[in-house]
């Protein structure tokens, strides 16, 4: 074996990116200097660039397009599948600790709080069978602003789409979508919704189905209250999360031992089937003869609002009986 | 609710030619169709969270080259190399339509020259020279620095050069 000059084989990077064109002008000059006195490297040299040539011709030579096309089809069968699977999440800090959002290609598939923790582990989504959870980008932030606007009061209305498919069957996701019809600034009772939903007698199975609320806060559970005016439960088990939500809603409550309660009395009634607002002494609601029937019971199927705005921006006219318009009731 | 347009756009841009890429780094177009479907369904769970003046190109590249890479380190630990390679070239020869693209029309020695390259040397060839991406895309996808990825490039211009004149195994 032939060993070469050193300067050849020092030269030699240089004169293959130069025969292939990619050397910077320094080097291709030296190339050129070099191969105009050094045959061996002048032959190297044409025959990197028939090389380069032959490569060039290559890339036109490229895999019959019925492949592609085929491969590709196969893509999207499965980029479909990953799709109906697939929902993307972040967390976000709020004033109750950290809130995860997480938005499938349908909509909103699950609010959720996470206390402390920030990642994953902590939240349902991790064990969701048939659901891939993968982190979301920037665009979920448009939802967080939202949200954040929200719960400072200065937006009434979370107008997301929503993807129901973690509702515990067909009752459970009716009794969440009659919740997310419940207006801001009102509540109603648990025996009111179960009635609203067509089993009157399933009281206790709505609120489980508001318990498994995958969509707190956008889907308003913490609108719905005990027929004594008792917040009873919510996420985490307590209800200072409810009566800080009704709060942001102008909705006044009591402290009552370690829950809180709403005071009906200082509330204006809407009875079940009316298109009017009443003070919650107006004989029209009142089915049991007692004037004071509505400061202490919520009359069933009825709904109570903080404020004569919060009725009227929904199109309630005052009663033209008790004239709660006249009358306003005093905080 | 989730905007896939710009991701969609992606698939269209870039599905054929990373199909492509992977059909020349295999040498199988069953794997490379399996590879090219795992390329896009990873960049389909990761694409949000890409900041928006990323390469998005260089960054499909990066993907198929990793799956590509994994792929082999799977391949080698099942087989050993002597039937890796004789199963390679028994498929590459029994291909059909695709296998005359790939093997027996015009540079089918310049073919034959890059298949025998080492991996890195040939992903870097393939990137380089039949797709045109820039060093520094090459260096991230074979996480090697933009010097190494042109190195990579060079060695395989001289073992094709070498291969081609009948000299493969000449001592460098």
């Amino acid at each position: 074996m032939t060993s070469r000059p050193s300067v050849c084989v020092a030269i030699e990077p240089d004169l293959i990116a130069a025969a292939t064109g990619e050397a910077e002008s320094g080097a291709a000059r030296r190339v050129e200097t070099h191969i105009g006195r050094c045959g061996p490297c002048r032959r190297d040299f044409e025959r990197y660039q028939t090389i380069d040539g032959e490569v060039a011709a290559l890339r036109s030579h490229l895999v019959a397009t019925p492949h592609v096309a085929l491969a590709r089809e196969r893509l999207e069968t499965r980029l479909a599948d990953l799709r109906t699977r697939l929902v993307a999440y972040r967390v976000f800090p709020s004033p109750f600790g950290q809130i995860l959002i997480a938005r499938s290609e349908q909509g909103v598939v699950l609010v959720e709080y996470l206390g402390r923790s920030q990642g994953l582990r902590s939240s349902r989504l991790g064990d969701l069978p048939g659901l891939e959870a993968v982190e979301d980008g920037e665009d979920v932030e448009g939802l967080y602003r939202e949200l954040r606007d929200y719960l400072q009061g200065r937006r009434t209305r979370l107008d997301w789409p929503l993807d129901l498919r973690l509702a515990r069957g067909d009752f459970h996701r009716r009794v969440l979508e009659a919740t997310a019809g419940i207006p801001y600034g009102s509540v109603v009772s648990y025996a009111g919704l179960a009635r609203e939903v067509g089993r009157p007698e399933a009281v206790r199975a709505a609120a489980q189905a508001l318990r498994w609320n995958p969509l707190p806060i956008v889907i308003p559970c913490h609108r719905v209250i005990g027929s004594s005016g008792a917040l009873t439960g919510y996420a985490g088990g307590t209800t200072e999360r409810k009566q800080k939500l009704l709060a942001i809603e102008g909705i006044p409550t009591v402290r009552a031992g370690h829950d809180f309660r709403i005071r009906p009395e200082a509330m204006y009634v809407l009875a079940p089937g009316d298109t009017a607002y009443c003070l919650p002494t107006c004989p029209s609601i009142d089915p049991t003869g007692s004037p004071r029937y509505a400061t202490r019971h919520f009359p069933l199927g009825g709904r109570l609002f903080a404020s004569r705005e919060r009725a009227e921006v929904i199109g309630l006219a005052p009663c033209t009986t008790c004239r709660p318009d006249l009358h306003p009731l005093s905080r | 609710m989730v905007d896939d347009s710009g991701f969609e756009a992606m698939v269209a841009a870039h599905h054929g030619e990373i199909y492509r890429y992977l059909v020349r780094a295999t040498r199988r177009p069953s794997d490379a169709d399996d590879l090219s479907q795992e390329t896009f369904l990873r960049a389909y769970r990761a694409h949000r969270t890409l900041p928006k003046e990323a390469n998005t190109r260089a960054w499909l590249f990066a993907i198929a080259t990793n799956l590509f890479r994994n792929h082999l380190r799977g391949q080698r630990r099942r087989r050993t190399a002597y039937t890796a390679v004789e199963d390679m070239l028994t498929e590459t020869d029994r291909m059909g339509p695709e296998g005359v693209a790939l093997g027996r029309e015009v540079g089918t020695q310049i073919e034959r020259a890059v298949e025998l390259l080492p991996a890195k040397q040939r992903l870097a060839f393939l990137m380089r020279k039949i797709h045109g991406l820039d060093y520094g895309a090459i260096g991230q996808s074979l996480e090697c620095s933009t010097e190494s990825a042109r190195a990579h490039v060079f060695q395989a211009l001289r073992k094709i050069r070498r291969a081609l004149d009948g000299h493969p195994d000449e001592k460098e």
